[in-house]
């Protein structure tokens, strides 16, 4: 772990040292996106050690997945909350969220929020403030505890059970399944249908910067028997596209208009789906939707300041050559068929309205 | 029919260029044309024939043999095609009488097409008359034809040697002032390409890595060497970064008949993200990347497979006997998607490229 981290930042100073006179104008296009943060180590202020921890572990992308993430975000706060106690004269609801708020700007510092940790926050801020103020503190405390328990429970494990139920109705025996990346719901998704004795076959698709599918590879080849798996990079996916049956992915968040902001190469795989006319299904728990309208993948994105190990001759920047990452991009909804959520299959186009089906006024 | 004696020496450079061919020490489209220029050079100046059935049947059957030798270097058979096309034009403006196609008719432009650029420059101007099959000097017929032979064969190579300049010599009309250019994996054509246009306009170029062989690190490093604004991204972010793009420019290995190519795999995945932005795409390629064959077999693209290990390695070892992986080496991108080619011929759309193939080579070498 100490040496991927100074690889980081040393890759992370050829970013931030350069001269960038010269050639302001590339700057200038991406300069929205957000450059690659050398925070790490220092730390302002009184912030929790739980949450220090989780912050390096997300700059380093020891925990990422829109999921991992807002359950590890949880987890930690309900550390914080235990360990933290009220001052004299004030309340808990009303202290309690400016003592959070630094701690949520340092994870921010780390990694820019996900949309499912945003949600789960204002839930959070929510039922802080509801928090009554007659009760004894520990048991305030318990009672915040167990609400981010039922939340996590609610939204994310039960909501993911399911999905399971319902993606797996789409496996059929003698599928060929194309999956890009790797998400830890599909994944689920996957190794039910071959605990049900589906008899189908797995297209892992693949990309840098991150390469996750060889840890789904890893999963879906570890079960009795191996599911049959292909493996490719994504500039051969026109090449396997046509052997496909069904095409499943994950997502980092959902927006009003239908589109889906996910892991970079998505919005290509779903492109080349819908044009070789396979069903796309995007799997994803009603938390992960947001308010807002994405229009493309290039106002709102995030770069990986990493260069992986694995590839020690990525040129490095100099003067005229800048090296990007960027994680995400955005999907157009005409690319996907469904999106499969926990309250069953529904167009992209019909996200806004699950906000109130589900009886509620905020996420 | 060339004699015994002789096609023994032609056999072994023929051989060896094969071998080399079949091992894949020689790649690229350029190279390998260049390669079969050179050979057909030495079996045109050493075979023995007394008239042109024999000399094409010779040129044919050394063509046949480089082309099954590697049938995926498809500028190799295209070479053959274009030596022979001038060949059997010199052959007739020997054997004609001259001054006469003076005169231009609209019925023989409907009947013989558009008149070639290579019959407009009047090469040998001493004529020999030339006599097919002469009995009592057989060779009289190579002795006169040898050396304007010769010198169409240098046509074509001065042709291959000046390729990357003339393509690039209208490239400031394509790349303006500002543009954001997208391009991937390495294309020594659309790097001079680039590089041409860099003496005129400022502009950027983002380079898709274009995995497993990042060729795009390569170009990116060249480019950014000449002074270019360069960013290097992973393939996966072209979509994301296609909204932006102002022009993708992308390489071919082949120009087929119906304006569809042959390229690096990933350009297919550019190409549709371009279409469905309604970005432009530009492709640079020399002119002896035409091709007269359609691809009706689309899967695979060129059906040409790379080494495995480039996306999988051994150092995942546990996975290697479980999973099968594939990596092509070409994708087929549609006409559609096409917008123009730029050869050193011009600029074509996709739509006339049949058109070029026809002014090109004759219809009888299609299969060779």
């Amino acid at each position: 772990m100490p040496s991927s981290y100074r690889d980081r930042a040393g890759s992370v100073d050829g970013y931030g040292s350069v001269d960038r006179g010269p050639k302001s104008r590339g700057l200038r296009i991406f300069s929205h996106f957000g450059l690659p943060k050398t925070l790490g180590h220092q730390v302002k202020g009184d912030i929790h050690p739980a949450i220090v921890r989780l912050a390096l572990q997300f700059s380093e992308f020891k925990i990422c997945g829109a999921n991992a993430r807002c359950i590890a975000t949880l987890t930690a706060f309900k550390t914080v909350i235990q360990d933290y106690v009220t001052p004299p004269h004030n309340t808990l609801s009303r202290h309690l969220m400016t003592y959070l708020s630094p701690q949520i700007t340092h994870l921010v510092a780390a990694r820019p929020m996900s949309v499912t940790m945003g949600n789960a926050i204002r839930q959070l801020k929510l039922e802080i403030s509801d928090s009554d103020i007659d009760l004894p503190e520990q048991d305030a405390k318990d009672e915040l505890c167990q609400k981010i328990d039922n939340y996590i429970r609610d939204r994310i494990i039960i909501a993911d059970e399911v999905i399971e139920d319902l993606a797996v109705k789409k496996i059929k025996d003698g599928d060929v399944v194309l999956t890009y990346a790797r998400s830890s719901l599909v994944e689920k998704i996957i190794l039910r249908a071959h605990s049900l004795n589906k008899q189908f076959s797995v297209i892992v698709i693949d990309s840098r910067p991150l390469l996750e599918g060889k840890t789904l590879l890893h999963s879906l080849t570890s079960t009795v028997p191996p599911i049959p798996c292909t493996y490719a990079l994504l500039p051969a996916l026109p090449s396997l596209i046509t052997d496909a049956d069904v095409v499943l992915l994950g997502a980092h968040s959902l927006h009003a208009n239908g589109s889906v902001y996910s892991r970079a190469g998505t919005a290509m795989v779903a492109m080349l789906a819908k044009e070789h006319s396979v069903p796309v299904m995007l799997c994803c728990e009603t938390y992960k939707f947001s308010e807002t309208v994405m229009l493309d993948g290039f106002g709102k994105n995030e770069l990986g300041s990493f260069i992986p190990k694995f590839s020690p001759d990525t040129p490095k920047s100099n003067s005229n050559l800048e090296v990007l990452n960027p994680l995400y991009d955005s999907t157009p909804p005409s690319c996907i068929t469904a999106v499969v959520t926990e309250v069953g299959l529904i167009p992209p186009t019909s996200i806004s309205s699950i906000p109130l089906a589900l009886g509620k006024t905020t996420l | 029919m060339a004699s015994d004696p002789q096609s023994a020496a032609n056999q072994r450079i023929v051989e060896d260029l094969v071998s080399r061919l079949r091992r894949r020490q020689v790649v690229g489209s350029r190279a390998t044309a260049l390669e079969t220029l050179l050979v057909l050079r030495q079996v045109v100046s050493k075979a023995r024939f007394s008239n042109i059935d024999q000399l094409v049947n010779v040129i044919r059957s050394v063509g046949r043999r480089l082309v099954e030798a590697q049938p995926k270097e498809h500028s190799v058979g295209n070479t053959v095609r274009k030596v022979l096309h001038h060949i059997r034009e010199e052959y007739h403006t020997a054997s004609e009488p001259p001054a006469i196609e003076t005169s231009f008719s609209i019925a023989k432009f409907v009947l013989q097409g558009q008149p070639r650029r290579q019959t407009t420059i009047p090469r040998s101007e001493t004529r020999v008359p030339l006599k097919e099959n002469d009995p009592d000097d057989p060779d009289s017929f190579a002795r006169v034809l040898k050396p304007v032979l010769m010198e169409a064969i240098q046509d074509v190579f001065d042709e291959l040697e000046t390729v990357y300049d003339n393509i690039s010599k209208n490239a400031k009309d394509h790349i303006h002032s500002d543009e954001i250019i997208l391009t991937l994996g390495m294309s020594t054509t659309v790097q001079s390409f680039l590089k041409a246009a860099a003496h005129y306009r400022n502009y950027t170029v983002i380079v898709a890595e274009t995995a497993p062989s990042y060729g795009g690190r390569e170009m990116a490093k060249s480019l950014s060497s000449a002074g270019i604004s360069t960013f290097l991204v992973p393939d996966s972010s072209i979509y994301a970064l296609m909204s932006r793009v102002n022009k993708v420019i992308l390489g071919a290995h082949a120009i087929l008949a119906n304006g569809g190519m042959f390229a690096t795999s990933g350009s297919l995945l550019a190409a549709t993200a371009a279409r469905s932005y309604s970005t432009p795409v530009v492709v640079c390629a020399g002119q002896f990347k035409l091709t007269p064959l359609w691809n009706l077999y689309h899967e695979y693209g060129a059906l040409d497979f790379g080494d495995p290990s480039a996306v999988l390695g051994f150092e995942e070892g546990d996975l290697v006997d479980k999973v099968d992986v594939v990596n092509p080496y070409y994708d087929y991108v549609q006409p559609e998607l096409l917008d123009v080619f730029i050869t050193n011929y011009g600029d074509h759309p996709p739509s006339s490229i049949y058109r070029l193939l026809k002014e090109t080579y004759d219809d009888e070498d299609n299969e060779l």
